[in-house]
Protein backbone atom coordinates (compact mmCIF):
# COMPACT_ATOMS: atom_id res chain seq x y z
CA UNK A 1 0.00 0.00 0.00
CA UNK A 2 2.89 2.38 0.87
CA UNK A 3 4.30 2.01 -2.41
CA UNK A 4 1.07 2.38 -4.41
CA UNK A 5 1.21 6.02 -2.14
CA UNK A 6 4.55 6.70 -3.12
CA UNK A 7 4.90 5.71 -6.42
CA UNK A 8 1.50 7.72 -7.02
CA UNK A 9 3.10 10.99 -5.37
CA UNK A 10 6.20 10.45 -7.79
CA UNK A 11 3.96 10.68 -11.03
CA UNK A 12 1.75 13.65 -9.56
CA UNK A 13 5.54 15.50 -8.98
CA UNK A 14 6.55 14.37 -12.34
CA UNK A 15 3.27 16.40 -13.79
CA UNK A 16 3.88 19.37 -11.96
CA UNK A 17 7.51 20.11 -12.34
CA UNK A 18 6.24 18.81 -16.81
CA UNK A 19 3.38 21.72 -16.10
CA UNK A 20 5.84 24.11 -14.12
CA UNK A 21 8.37 23.83 -17.08
CA UNK A 22 5.94 24.37 -20.10
CA UNK A 23 4.78 27.23 -18.28
CA UNK A 24 8.27 28.96 -17.83
CA UNK A 25 8.90 28.10 -21.45
CA UNK A 26 5.63 29.30 -22.84
CA UNK A 27 5.18 32.31 -20.62
CA UNK A 28 5.15 35.99 -22.43
CA UNK A 29 5.42 37.95 -19.49
CA UNK A 30 7.91 37.72 -16.56
CA UNK A 31 5.07 37.44 -13.96
CA UNK A 32 4.48 34.10 -15.25
CA UNK A 33 7.53 33.03 -14.98
CA UNK A 34 7.61 34.47 -11.52
CA UNK A 35 4.80 32.44 -10.17
CA UNK A 36 6.23 29.50 -12.56
CA UNK A 37 9.94 29.43 -10.26
CA UNK A 38 7.27 29.76 -6.79
CA UNK A 39 5.24 26.88 -8.25
CA UNK A 40 8.87 24.77 -8.99
CA UNK A 41 10.36 25.81 -5.45
CA UNK A 42 6.69 24.14 -3.43
CA UNK A 43 7.49 21.07 -5.85
CA UNK A 44 10.99 21.23 -4.69
CA UNK A 45 10.44 21.50 -0.85
CA UNK A 46 8.27 18.05 -2.15
CA UNK A 47 10.65 16.18 -3.36
CA UNK A 48 13.14 16.61 -0.59
CA UNK A 49 10.75 15.83 1.93
CA UNK A 50 9.65 12.95 -0.36
CA UNK A 51 13.55 11.61 -0.43
CA UNK A 52 14.08 12.47 3.06
CA UNK A 53 11.21 9.61 3.55
CA UNK A 54 12.52 7.17 0.73
CA UNK A 55 15.86 7.50 2.07
CA UNK A 56 15.52 7.42 5.68
CA UNK A 57 17.24 10.30 6.71
CA UNK A 58 15.49 13.11 8.46
CA UNK A 59 18.29 15.13 8.27
CA UNK A 60 16.68 16.17 4.71
CA UNK A 61 13.52 18.32 6.02
CA UNK A 62 16.16 20.99 7.54
CA UNK A 63 17.62 21.57 3.77
CA UNK A 64 13.38 21.13 2.55
CA UNK A 65 12.86 23.86 5.45
CA UNK A 66 15.47 26.42 4.54
CA UNK A 67 14.85 26.54 1.11
CA UNK A 68 11.07 27.29 2.11
CA UNK A 69 12.03 30.27 3.91
CA UNK A 70 14.74 31.63 1.35
CA UNK A 71 12.67 31.12 -2.17
CA UNK A 72 9.94 33.25 -0.35
CA UNK A 73 12.26 35.96 0.66
CA UNK A 74 13.68 35.40 -3.21
CA UNK A 75 10.22 35.85 -5.11
CA UNK A 76 9.39 38.39 -2.66
CA UNK A 77 12.64 40.36 -3.83
CA UNK A 78 11.80 39.96 -7.40
CA UNK A 79 7.98 41.20 -6.81
CA UNK A 80 8.91 44.06 -5.14
CA UNK A 81 11.59 44.84 -8.07
CA UNK A 82 8.33 44.22 -10.47
CA UNK A 83 6.16 46.31 -8.51
CA UNK A 84 8.18 49.64 -7.64
CA UNK A 85 12.15 48.40 -7.87
CA UNK A 86 13.95 48.05 -5.22
CA UNK B 1 11.61 6.41 -9.79
CA UNK B 2 14.80 8.60 -8.75
CA UNK B 3 16.57 7.45 -11.84
CA UNK B 4 13.39 9.13 -13.78
CA UNK B 5 13.14 11.98 -11.38
CA UNK B 6 17.03 12.67 -11.75
CA UNK B 7 16.73 13.02 -15.58
CA UNK B 8 13.76 15.56 -14.71
CA UNK B 9 15.79 17.33 -12.72
CA UNK B 10 18.86 17.92 -15.24
CA UNK B 11 16.95 18.29 -18.20
CA UNK B 12 15.16 21.15 -15.75
CA UNK B 13 18.86 22.98 -15.29
CA UNK B 14 19.12 22.46 -19.21
CA UNK B 15 16.46 24.25 -20.33
CA UNK B 16 15.92 26.95 -17.25
CA UNK B 17 20.14 27.44 -18.45
CA UNK B 18 18.85 27.90 -21.96
CA UNK B 19 16.49 29.83 -21.56
CA UNK B 20 18.94 32.33 -19.41
CA UNK B 21 20.83 32.92 -22.42
CA UNK B 22 18.07 33.08 -24.87
CA UNK B 23 15.44 34.81 -23.40
CA UNK B 24 15.63 38.85 -24.25
CA UNK B 25 13.91 40.38 -20.89
CA UNK B 26 16.76 40.78 -18.85
CA UNK B 27 14.61 39.93 -15.22
CA UNK B 28 13.22 36.55 -16.82
CA UNK B 29 17.16 35.81 -17.71
CA UNK B 30 17.62 36.65 -13.98
CA UNK B 31 14.65 34.10 -12.67
CA UNK B 32 15.71 31.55 -15.35
CA UNK B 33 19.46 31.29 -14.03
CA UNK B 34 18.25 31.18 -10.31
CA UNK B 35 15.79 28.23 -11.41
CA UNK B 36 18.75 26.58 -12.39
CA UNK B 37 20.59 26.49 -9.33
CA UNK B 38 17.23 25.15 -7.84
CA UNK B 39 16.83 22.61 -9.92
CA UNK B 40 20.92 22.19 -8.98
CA UNK B 41 20.44 21.89 -5.18
CA UNK B 42 17.55 19.42 -5.21
CA UNK B 43 19.52 17.08 -7.31
CA UNK B 44 22.32 17.47 -4.79
CA UNK B 45 19.77 16.26 -2.23
CA UNK B 46 19.55 13.30 -4.67
CA UNK B 47 23.28 12.84 -4.78
CA UNK B 48 23.10 12.66 -1.15
CA UNK B 49 24.97 15.95 0.07
CA UNK B 50 22.37 17.93 1.79
CA UNK B 51 25.07 21.14 3.35
CA UNK B 52 26.21 21.82 -0.31
CA UNK B 53 22.32 21.40 -1.09
CA UNK B 54 21.42 23.84 1.89
CA UNK B 55 24.32 26.40 0.48
CA UNK B 56 23.36 26.24 -3.11
CA UNK B 57 19.58 27.06 -2.13
CA UNK B 58 20.72 29.99 0.31
CA UNK B 59 23.61 31.37 -2.29
CA UNK B 60 23.12 30.61 -5.73
CA UNK B 61 19.30 30.53 -5.52
CA UNK B 62 18.60 33.28 -3.27
CA UNK B 63 21.33 35.86 -2.57
CA UNK B 64 22.66 35.84 -6.56
CA UNK B 65 18.76 36.61 -7.75
CA UNK B 66 18.63 39.26 -5.24
CA UNK B 67 22.29 40.92 -6.00
CA UNK B 68 21.30 40.94 -10.20
CA UNK B 69 18.53 42.51 -9.45
CA UNK B 70 19.82 45.02 -7.96
CA UNK B 71 22.40 45.33 -9.86
CA UNK B 72 20.19 45.43 -13.03
CA UNK B 73 18.56 48.52 -10.85
CA UNK B 74 21.24 50.54 -10.22
CA UNK B 75 22.62 50.07 -13.87
CA UNK B 76 19.27 50.46 -15.48
CA UNK B 77 19.42 54.50 -16.36
CA UNK B 78 23.43 53.95 -17.69
CA UNK B 79 23.01 51.14 -20.50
Amino acid sequence: MVEIILDLAFVLIFLAIVSGIIRLVIGPATVDRVVAVDLLTIIAIAVIALLAHIADRYIYLDVALVYGLLSFLGVLAVARYLEKGF
Amino acid sequence: MIVLLTILLCAGILISGLLAVQLDNIVSAVISSGLASLFASVVYVVLAAPDVAMTEASIGSGLSTMIFLYAIRKTKDGD
